[in-house]
This record gives C-alpha cells, structure tokens and sequence, in this order.
C-alpha cells in the first residue's frame, strides 16, 4: 500500500469533517419576514405578528384526544376545537357549539355554529361530532376524557346540526368534560383515511399546523377559514419546547421568547418586578400531596398515615420551596373557586410534631425509617418534597427522600415500590366531582395507593348524580370529610402557576378555574411597534 | 500500514458492535415505559397496556435486538415512537448542528492553544508566562455550565451586545448566525484551549532542551526557526493526540451548552429522547456520537504516525 502523504490525510480528513458540518445545517421551521409585521387596526386588536412561545415540555405527541400535560394542551386547543371550552374567567362557554344545555336529567343537548370548516376545506358535521366520542370512548384510543364518559350511553346526530348525548343516569360533569382540552372534534374522513393523529393535525381551530422538529419547535400559522370571525389575530405561533426552567426564564427576559409558561416559583418575582413582563396565574388548580401505600404495612395503619400527615410543616414547606407562592393546605383539596365548603374543612390537619410522635408512638413505629420517593424531574415536585424533610424529622421519623427521573418514578409509584411518594398536579377541571380521580378506587391517582372505601365511592357516584349545589356540597364535603379522616394521600400545598409574558402581548387570560387549557391563546395579539 | 489500518477498522467495528448492543440493553432495563410517556398521567394501566402492543414494545428481547440490528445493517436507524418519524429525518439535521459548534470550537482551540503554548514556552518564567499559566487553570477550572451562564449573564444581561437570539441557519443569515455561535463556542472554546495551551507549553519546554535543538542552534539558525521546525513540529505530537481526547469532551459538553444558548442540536434531541423513552433515538444517537468519536480516534492515530513514522515501527 502506497503511503499516505500527511498533508493529504489532513485535507481528506478535514475536507471530510467540514462537509460533514455543512451538510448538516439544519434549522427549525423559519417563517417568512413579513409575518412578523403587526398592522393597528384603531379601536380593534392589531392583525399579524408572530409569537415566541417557550413551552416547559415538548410534547410527547399531538393526538386530539390524549394528553401528557398542560404543555401538549396548549397545542391542541390552537388547532382543534372542542363543543364547549372556557371563558378567561374560567366559566364554560361554547365553542363549536352556538346552543348546549339539558333538555332533562339525562340528555344534554348541543346544536353546532353553521359554517365550521376544517384545515382540509371540507365542512364540519354532526357525523364528525359523533365519530370523535366514539373514538374517546373508545378503549383502544386510550383518550383522557375516555373514563369521563363512563355514563354515557350513546352520542348520536339529530339532523345537520344538533348532537345528543343521552347518560345511562344524570350526571353533572358532563359540561366540563365536554369543555375540557381533550374532549376535541376531528374529522371523521381524515382519520379514516389513515392519518396519525400522533403526528399530524387537522382540526378546525383557529391555527393550522406547519411543522414539529423535535426538541426545537412546533409551528403554526393563521387559518383564514376560521369560523370565529376576526380570529385569530396572530400570523403565527412558533413553540419552541425548553424544559430547564432557567432557560425558559432566560429566554423570556432576553427576548427571545415573547411568552413562556410554567413561570418557576423561584422566578415569580423577578418576573412580576418587570414593568415589561406580565404573571398571569392562579392559586386554585396545581397542587403538591405526599401518597401512602394503604395495602402495606407501615402505611395499612391509619395512625401512622395521620402522624405523617402532621408532621409536614406546610407553611414552611410553602416559604421554603416556593418561596411563598402559594397556600398551604391543611384541609380541603378543593379550592373556594370550586365549592361552598372548602373553609369549613380548614386547619384539619395543622403541623403538630409532638401528636405526630404521639400517634407514632401508639402504632408501635416510633423513630421509623421511611423511604419517599419523589422526581428529580420537575422543580415544583422536588422542591416541596424536599422542604417537608424537615418538619417529619421532628417527629422522629428516619424519613430518607430518592429524587427519580420522571419515568423512573412514576414506574416507582406504580409498582408501589416505596411505601410514600411525593407529587404534584392538578384536578381535570374545576368542580369537586374531579375528587374522583384521587379518591375513587379506580381514580388514576387513588390507584397507586392501593386505597378502597366504599363510601367514598358512594358519595363519588351520588355526588356525580346530583344537580342541587347546596346538597352537592355537602357530599363532597363529607367526601373530603372522610378522606381527611382515612388519608389515602395527604395534600401539602397549592401553587401558584402561570405563564409570563412581555407586556406587548394582550388578550391573554390565566382562568382562575375551570380547567389549564390555555385556550384563550386563541384571541390574543401583538402591540408590539419595532 | 495496511495491517495497521486493517487491525484498527476491525477494532472501530467491534467497538461499534459492543456500543450498540449495551445501549440496547440499557435503554430497556431503565425504568419507565414509553407507553406512560405517549399518554401522560391520567392514563390507567390498561391504557399504557394496550398502547405497548401498539407501540411493539411486548416483542421478545431477541427478537427486537435482532431486529434493529438487522434494520442497521440496512442503513434504517429506526422510526421514533413519538413521533412516527424515521430517526434519519432530524438525525443527520441535528447531528450537523453540533458537529458544526464542536468543530468550530476545536480549531478555535487549537489555533489559539499552540500559539499560546508557544508563547508560555519560549517566555518561561517570565510574566507572560505566569499569566497565561494562571489563566490555562482558570480555564480548566471552570465547568462548562459556569462559564455558559457567566457570559450569557455579561452578554445578554449587563452588556447586551450578544442577546440570545433564535437558531437562524447561516444560509438564512450569516451575519445572525454567526453571532449566536460567538457565546456557545466561546464557552466550548474555553477548556480545551486552556488544555492544548498547557500540553504545548509543557512538550516545548521538553524539547527546547533536547540536544537535536542545541545542534539546531549551534548550526547558527535563527531562534525563529529552530522554534518553528525543529521544536514545534515534535511539540505537535503530543498536541495531536490531546485534540483527539479534546474532540469527545467537547462532544459531551454540547449537552449542557446547546441547553444554555437553546442551540438545536443533538443534544436537544438526546434529552427529549431520554426524557420519552425514545428507544430508537437514543439509539440512533448514541450509535452515531460513538461512531463519531472511534472515526476521530482513528483518525488521530493516523495523524499520529503520519506525524512520527518511527510509530509505525512499534
């Protein structure tokens, strides 16, 4: 073999590495200039623009009808509509529905806005309508609002315009699952043409999809078909996922973003002291809970789950990891904007470190070692996890955290491998009746307790059943009664939470309930004049 | 040579082969499945049961593992269980990216590292070389993240001459382009400029007072260019293995530094993957990187014995 000249190597090498590069330059979706110019309209909203947004997760997929957070929500609720969706006020209003409401306790009926077209051009129908519950009461599809709709018994057209559902019994949620982020309406002929609606999307919202590139943007521009006349505002908006929370904030407070969500605790005030910022958020729906396994021993014990329960300084926990945003709660898990009875129930559960030991003491598990899991994952989770160390130390309990990545840990907390875990979420939507998902033996969260009472189920069902306010109260007051009572989970805190924005952008509104849909996106627009 | 060459491809292969397979074992033996991922919390067990079967996550483990290495042998890295798409379609995109900030920063590094080397070396002793001796273990010292997000707090903060700005492709805009690249190569740059610096310093030194450059001398050539192709040229040797190693630690710092300055990356992609369970992305970049980083070692040992042939005699 013929030796190989250095400086030939060096040239072939480099020649290679270089091409390699250059090859490779790639970018995210780059929209055109001229979108990004905002037209005043006197006395209206402005016309065009573009929005950064910097979104806290990127999103695991974009079907219509499955979510993985409040993130891959704000998606959808660009591109699809539901029937019904909330105000900024967090009350429920229509959306593809122009009329909704009961006709009697077990029909609830909706009659569709004329006109609504989809990004494909073809012309919403009731079919379509009755089409996309099937597909969410469909098991296969593994749809979020899937389980909400356990009472009904068939979704069915009336006519070009009116979609019924008729309930096996009356039940009261049906409005908020209807509003809800998932409860979304597709074509029919699309799906069954074989799109994969994990990965490509076609609604009627206000927005069409453009492109996503993993890890670096998802786009979307205007649908000018957009039945809502004058919606939307904007050209465009671009979500460009950043999970670090420090990124996120960063690239707010440059200006590389005009938007972001999921505002870190440690950030609210850097951000509310900016005149050109605006925190939109709410104290109501995110919340931190530590859950017991119930079906083993030490937590199959009552005292033991209680004694925990009063060792958590909540106030401290609220001061140390989120810098006070928030509230503490040591009674009911509803917040005032959901219920009548949620003060009653307050200061049930205060820090008392000596009772703690008292009670310990009586179960015979006095200075015991307690593995709690919690993840590394998201600060608002592992931060609270961390600050109540303290306080269950005081009790004499040998408390000893592991900090898991989020896949990690939710295995963890399925398979029960800890006897504690320590998380954070929020309900599905804003009325109590969502006690169910932590409470009700087949509850998502309630699961991964091994927790069962029957009269906690009882009161779910009659709960879901009845219309009176006043008497709904009650039973879930009872329900919080006696969860309170059993502690299946006991809750620590409420955050506050919300997104940030420059002060150029309006229209944006954080419901203080209802659900985090993030839907009136829809209708904001730019003020901006550079 | 061709034995060389021959024994050392047949090496890189092997290596690849043991790469591939452990991250195709580990990425199954964490914990966390891709189905819970696919649909988030509210989903009940049987939900994330069926999507698994959907997904083809119940196979065998031979059977899979046969599977993607038969795909590879094909050129076909897989499709993503995300987002349906063939990992090839945002791969090679990604991968340029960061190859385009690592490359950048090595030449910067090199360039400026034996330069200053050869300035601390021929000034031993002296101010100029305590300075930049004191300043190569600054350099050192200092994590990636630190310096990253010191000069994104100076520049983008304080004095904001370099505001971060959205990833534009030079083709778009050279002029912007070329202005987010400035922090995250400053920042890669660091380190291993501070390494190449020390190395060259310390292998001149050596050579300065070999008895070949006393000869050198003594045969009355200028300092100049004694320095420059008697002493330099041997110094380069060990300096050209070092960029090796430089190569792949500035591959790993990408991680961090494409998340301080949001550069779109592999990195980016790495994570989310990880984050998801994205077996086939993780894979596929894992097997790419590795693949990068064996080419760049033999790529370095041919560069050495081109450099030295006694080497070859070893």
């Amino acid at each position: 073999m013929a030796p190989i000249s250095r400086r030939r190597l060096l040239a072939v090498g480099g020649g290679a590495l270089g091409s390699a590069a250059l090859a490779g330059c790639g970018t995210p979706v780059n929209l055109p200039e001229s979108m990004e110019a905002v037209r005043a309209r006197p006395g209206k909203p402005n016309r065009g623009g573009v929005l950064h947004f910097g979104l806290s997760t990127d999103p695991a997929n974009l079907d219509p009808h499955v979510t993985t957070g409040a993130a891959s929500d704000f998606l959808r609720q660009l591109t699809y509509n539901g029937l019904l969706q909330y105000d900024g006020n967090g009350e429920i209003v229509g959306d593809l529905a122009a009329e909704f409401g009961w006709t009697d306790t077990t029909t609830y009926k909706v009659r569709l806005h004329p006109g609504v077209r989809f990004h494909d051009g073809t012309r919403l129908t009731t079919e379509d309508v009755v089409f996309s519950f099937r597909r969410m009461m469909d098991k296969k599809t593994a749809a979020t609002t899937g389980p909400l709709l356990d009472l009904v018994e068939k979704v069915e057209a009336r006519g070009a315009d009116t979609v019924v559902f008729r309930l096996k019994q009356p039940d009261t949620t049906i409005p908020f699952v209807l509003a809800g982020p998932t409860a979304n309406i597709v074509s029919q002929r699309w799906i069954e043409s074989g799109a994969d609606p994990m990965t490509q999307v076609m609604g009627t919202g206000p927005f069409r999809f453009v492109e996503r590139i993993p890890g670096v943007s998802t786009t979307f521009t205007r649908f000018d078909d957009y039945f809502d006349d004058g919606l939307p505002y904007l050209n465009a908006i671009v979500f460009q996922p950043m999970s670090d929370d420090y990124a996120r904030v960063t690239a707010l407070r440059t200006a590389t973003v005009d938007m972001i969500d999921y505002v870190p605790a440690t950030h609210v005030d850097v951000i509310s002291e900016n005149p050109r910022l605006r925190f939109a958020s709410d104290r109501t729906f995110g919340f931190g809970f530590v859950g017991f396994v119930t079906s083993k021993p030490p937590f199959d014990d009552v005292r033991v789950r209680k004694a925990i329960a009063l060792s958590i300084n909540r106030p401290s926990v609220l001061e140390t990891a989120l810098l006070g945003h928030g509230q503490p709660i040591d009674g009911a898990l509803m917040p005032d904007a959901f219920a009548g009875y949620p003060r009653k129930l307050d200061n049930t559960l205060p820090y008392d470190p000596e009772q703690a030991r008292f009670l310990l003491k009586k179960a015979g598990r006095e200075g015991m070692t307690l593995p709690v899991v919690t993840t590394s994952t998201y600060s608002v989770i592992a931060r609270p996890a961390q600050a109540m160390l303290p306080g269950i130390r005081a009790a004499g309990v040998d408390v000893r955290l592991t900090q898991q990545e989020w896949l990690t840990f939710r295995a963890s907390v399925t398979a029960k491998s800890f006897p504690a875990h320590s998380w954070g979420t929020a309900p599905k939507f804003g009325d109590p009746s969502s006690l169910g998902d932590f409470l009700s033996s087949t509850g998502t969260f309630a699961v991964n307790t091994g927790f069962k009472d029957q009269e906690i189920d009882r009161l779910l069902a009659e709960g879901r059943r009845t219309r009176d306010r006043s008497l709904r109260d009650e039973i879930y007051r009872d329900v919080e009664q006696r969860a309170l009572e059993l502690l299946p989970m006991t809750w620590t805190i409420r955050r506050q939470q919300g997104e940030a924005h420059y002060d150029y952008v309006k229209g944006y509104q954080h419901p203080p309930k209802g659900s985090w849909t993030g839907v009136t996106l829809r209708r904001i627009w730019m003020e901006k004049t550079a | 040579m061709r034995r060389f060459l021959l024994t050392r491809f047949a090496q890189a292969l092997l290596q690849l082969f043991a790469v591939g397979s452990i991250v195709f074992l580990l990425v199954r033996l964490i914990p966390g499945d891709p189905a819970r991922a696919a649909l988030g919390d509210g989903a009940t067990d049987e939900q994330v049961a069926q999507t698994r079967e959907a997904m083809h996550l119940n196979e065998p483990f031979l059977e899979q593992y046969l599977g993607f290495w038969g795909r590879l042998l094909q050129g076909d890295l897989g499709t993503s269980l995300m987002s349906s798409r063939p990992v090839m379609q945002d791969l090679p995109t990604r991968l340029g990216n960061s190859l385009e900030l690592v490359l950048i920063s090595l030449v910067i590094a090199l360039v400026l590292g034996v330069l200053l080397g050869r300035i601390a070396a021929t000034r031993a002793d002296r101010p100029a070389d305590h300075a930049l001796v004191a300043g190569s273990i600054f350099g050192i010292s200092l994590p990636v993240f630190v310096i990253g997000t010191l000069l994104l707090m100076v520049f983008a903060f304080f004095i904001p001459v370099l505001p971060p700005q959205r990833f534009t492709t030079p083709w778009e805009d050279p002029v912007t382009h070329l202005k987010i690249l400035i922090l995250p190569v400053v920042t890669l740059t660091a380190a291993s400029c501070a390494v190449i610096t020390r190395m060259t310093r310390s292998a001149m030194l050596e050579t300065l007072n070999t008895d070949y450059v006393r000869t050198a001398r003594s045969k009355g050539l200028t300092e100049r260019r004694v320095i420059k192709d008697h002493a330099l040229r041997t110094a380069l040797l060990p300096v050209a293995s070092a960029a090796t190693v430089e190569l792949t630690t500035l591959i790993g710092s990408t991680v961090l530094v494409e998340t301080i300055f949001g550069w779109p990356g592999v990195s980016s992609l790495l994570m989310s993957a990880v984050g998801q369970r994205d077996y086939p992305i993780v894979q596929a970049v894992v097997l790419s990187v590795a693949a990068i980083v064996i080419l760049v070692n033999l790529v370095g040992d041919l560069v050495t014995r081109a450099l030295d042939p006694r080497a070859e005699e070893a």
